[in-house]
């Protein structure tokens, strides 16, 4: 008898849980003033831990700037190369929006919804410098790319194409497994978006050169829960907003401008809706 | 009156078959799932390639793994079970040391230290020689394999030793030579002795290659997040890495069951069917066994060679110098490695470390965001914090079940069974992930912060095996004080809380002790999902500084290593207190 009677405050109990469901995102976020954004933490420059054990990065500013202009506080949730369509494609989702380097497919579309462009990059070779001077080289040496990311099936596809039947491509953990398996030597090449192979070339300057062209357009996107289009909006025009008066140059300057770091020229506008 | 009624088997069966009832029109009718399942992921070509295929290539790497690191712990153990029991003193230092290095540190770290720090300490020439040849693999299976080496070590060794020394006395007095003591009572009874956790070691050495993924070897759990994050499958990827780490993991308890089986001692006229499927099974090595004892009759000294001619006494005496020899070679060996850690310690970066200890022990505490976990706690303090806290939850699911499991109603029973056998089934990367990406967002649809999806996670796990100490811990008390308990007309509660559970817990101190130690340095394995606990923290100044992974790695399997052992010390001298007698056997 007992137990029937705890069986049933159990059933009960996951039930009421699951009654607790929440409204669409722009509600919710509007009327608790928190904004939960996933962020990368070990992604240069986007989202990376800084020498004083600060959260910093291009994403981290953006996440901030957004959250600014909405009126709501920050809450900076890491995500990984794995976790970050899952965190917003859950009901309700983990994170009201994700800026973690992420490129806008049309497959990542069906499952989560996606703000316009607010970066655009391309998926580049990093190598040592002076062992690769023709993309050709590339065809027949081992190459490291990131688990969970489109860019490992790209440059296995690229690398078939330029005339290797079996390429050897092994996806490591992360942005740093991947850098780190260049620098020892265990990897002649390692390929992702260009942007964060300049952050990690940055390390160790004058060693390593971006080789090649760009193997695929990489548009990033903020990852958005689905068919929340009250949201999206307010993500879109934000950002379009940011774009207007000038504090997205002041951001990008930051990160990529000619005196930063990782210099990397702007080469698009983003969508401007009047 | 319902009592009575519920220690009818059929009552309970059908209390049961309800219960299963309930729980499957609770998932299949009123919950929201809010998540449509496509398990055609698996069969079809998609746009990123088969993941079909890229799930049975994670199953065959696995296997792999599991079988080449399996023999090198065997080899490991072997060695280093036997030189823990040298006399030559040596040689028991260099072993102990191995022993307690690897037992007190995570795997994880070890794993990242051969991958990352170790290839810097060779040339170039010969890394890049390394790198030639699939070194994430070996890095993972050498890592595993020494990992696993070390707690075979001890098992092997606990194992010759409690063998009464008084057999040996008797076995020697009545005339048998080392070899033959060796062969007819030390292995025998040490086997018998040393298979059964041997066994779980092959166990939890299959789950432990689980870590590979994290070092890029596209082994069963890489495929399977590979999966998910290309078609963003959670539960399908998860429920079909699940399904073969329990298969894996049955099979390997199968075997094993059937071997204790083989070695059980039983009088003839009661065998039972399942002994003689075991006896058929293990026919080839009796009779090869057999055949060897022959061959050993064969070559065994008459008394009359025993007299020794000059010959042999100088053969002899070349044998004995040459053990010296080696031994002082293996000290002068021994005395170089020491150097050459002394050279690399002095010079280490010392800056480097000073400059970020702190940060590894608090990471940014107090300065942290405040929607982080407490305030940006992290580093060695949050491993603690959340070993602390798992071990103290789990204390309590494993009493629990732990009792459930060994009472007599099926009701309790067979749901406590499952429970341990599941989590005890799968490795515990996959258990955090499951409940970080899955249980606790669609069944519980809690929301909560990485650090408490990890702890929660290692709780249920760690109740698993507290459960089955707590099992022994009971099965070890005397039946009659329980049939007195019951004479005397105290409940089964009043029983357990009186009389057993005082008792049991007593002897379970030195486990919980040792499981509060693994909970530590599982910790690690929080990394998966970004808490900044120990490991990650290190990760993450490896990522910011680069250039000192030796250093880093090195503080932080030191800082672990100094929690773990002193951990053990204290949890070996709880031990010693409870059972005074210990004898040591040497070789």
């Amino acid at each position: 008898m007992r137990v029937l009677k705890i069986a049933v405050m159990a059933a009960l109990l996951v039930m009421a849980a699951s009654v607790a469901f929440a409204g669409p995102t722009y509600d919710r976020v509007m009327s608790t003033k928190v904004l939960k954004a996933g962020l990368s933490n070990q992604g240069i420059p986007f989202g990376f831990i800084n020498d004083k054990n600060e959260w910093v990065g291009f994403d981290v500013d953006m996440a901030t700037e957004i959250a600014k202009r909405l009126g709501c506080k920050l809450e900076k949730v890491v995500v990984n190369n794995n976790t970050r369509i899952s965190f917003v494609q859950t009901n309700p989702p983990k994170v009201d929006m994700v800026l973690s380097n992420m490129t806008h497919k049309r497959v990542r579309d069906e499952k989560i919804d996606f703000s316009i462009t607010y970066f655009f990059d391309g998926q580049k070779f990093l190598a040592k410098k002076g062992t690769v001077k023709d993309a050709k080289d590339l065809a027949n040496m081992k190459v490291g790319s990131m688990q969970g990311t489109t860019s490992i099936v790209n440059a296995t596809a690229y690398l078939k194409e330029l005339g290797n039947p079996n390429p050897q491509v092994t996806g490591y953990d992360g942005e740093v497994a991947m850098f780190e398996a260049l620098r020892s030597g265990r990897v002649q090449a390692i390929t992702t978006d260009s942007t964060i192979l300049l952050g990690y070339a940055a390390k160790v300057p004058g060693q390593f050169e971006l080789v090649g062209d760009f193997i695929s357009d990489e548009p990033y996107g903020v990852g958005l829960p689905q068919d929340d289009s009250a949201w999206r909006d307010t993500i879109n025009f934000t950002i379009q907003d940011i774009w207007m008066d000038g504090t997205y140059l002041k951001i990008y300057d930051k990160w990529f401008g000619p005196n930063s770091q990782y210099p990397f020229p702007l080469t698009s506008k983003i969508e401007m809706w009047p | 009156m319902f009592k009575r009624y519920f220690e009818k088997i059929w009552v309970q069966n059908l209390a049961l078959l309800a219960l299963t009832g309930l729980v499957v029109y609770y998932f299949a009718f009123v919950f929201e799932f809010k998540y449509d399942f496509d398990w055609a992921v698996f069969a079809v070509e998609g746009q990123y390639g088969h993941m079909g295929h890229l799930m049975v290539n994670g199953i065959n790497t696995t296997l792999t793994i599991t079988l080449y690191s399996a023999a090198i712990a065997l080899a490991m153990g072997t060695i280093f079970g036997l030189a823990r029991l040298s006399s030559f003193k040596p040689v028991y230092w260099f072993a102990t040391s191995y022993v307690e290095l690897f037992r007190n540190t995570p795997l994880l770290i070890q794993l990242f230290f051969w991958n990352f720090a170790l290839p810097y300490a060779f040339p170039e020439e010969i890394r890049f020689k390394l790198f030639d040849m699939n070194f994430e693999f070996w890095c993972a299976t050498v890592g595993c394999g020494i990992f696993t080496g070390a707690f075979m070590a001890e098992i092997i060794r606990a194992g010759i030793q409690s063998i009464p020394k008084g057999l040996l006395e008797a076995s020697y007095s009545s005339g048998l030579t080392f070899p033959q003591t060796l062969r007819k009572v030390i292995l025998p009874l040490a086997f018998r002795e040393i298979i059964p956790p041997l066994g779980s070691e092959f166990l939890n050495n299959m789950k432990n290659t689980s870590l590979a993924m994290t070092i890029g070897v596209s082994e069963l759990c890489w495929s399977m997040t590979e999966v998910y994050s290309l078609t963003y499958r959670t539960f399908e990827a998860f429920s079909v890495a699940t399904l073969v780490y329990l298969g894996l993991s049955l099979s390997i308890a199968g075997i094993l069951y059937i071997v204790n089986e083989r070695l059980k001692i039983m009088p003839r006229d009661r065998i039972t069917p399942l002994r003689r499927v075991a006896d058929v099974l293990f026919w080839p090595f009796d009779f090869l066994g057999r055949k060897l004892e022959y061959i050993f009759w064969y070559f065994r000294k008459s008394p009359d060679q025993r007299t020794v001619s000059p010959l042999k006494q100088a053969l002899n005496r070349l044998g004995r110098n040459l053990i010296k020899a080696l031994k002082i070679f293996f000290v002068a060996a021994l005395a170089y490695v020491l150097y050459m850690v002394v050279m690399a310690l002095i010079h280490f970066n010392w800056e480097i470390i000073g400059a970020n200890f702190k940060t590894l022990l608090i990471w940014r505490f107090p300065e942290g965001d405040e929607t982080e976990f407490c305030f940006g706690l992290g580093g060695l303090a949050s491993s603690l914090l959340m070993a602390a806290i798992s071990i103290a939850g789990s204390f309590i699911i494993g009493l629990a079940v732990g009792m459930g499991r060994t009472a007599k109603n099926r009701v309790f029973r067979i749901p406590c069974i499952l429970y341990i056998e599941l989590i005890r089934g799968v490795p515990l990367i996959l258990v955090i992930l499951w409940f970080y990406q899955a249980i606790l967002e669609f069944v519980f649809k809690v929301d909560v912060q990485a650090f408490w999806a990890a702890t929660i996670a290692m709780t249920f796990f760690f109740g698993a095996y507290i459960a089955e100490t707590v099992r022994g811990g009971i099965e070890n008390i005397p039946p009659g004080q329980v049939e007195a308990a019951k004479a005397s007309g105290l409940t089964y509660f009043q029983t357990m809380r009186k009389i057993i559970l005082p008792q049991a817990l007593k002897q379970m101190l030195p486990a919980l002790v040792g499981m509060f130690i693994a909970a530590f340095k599982d910790t690690s394995l929080a990394y998966i999902i970004g808490v900044m606990e120990l490991t990650r923290a290190a990760y993450a100044i490896n990522n910011r500084i680069m250039i000192y992974p030796f250093e880093i790695y090195t503080t932080v399997a030191v800082l672990y290593f100094v929690f773990s052992y002193f951990m053990s010390l204290y949890a070996k001298r709880l031990e010693r207190k409870l059972s005074p007698e210990t004898i040591r056997i040497e070789m």
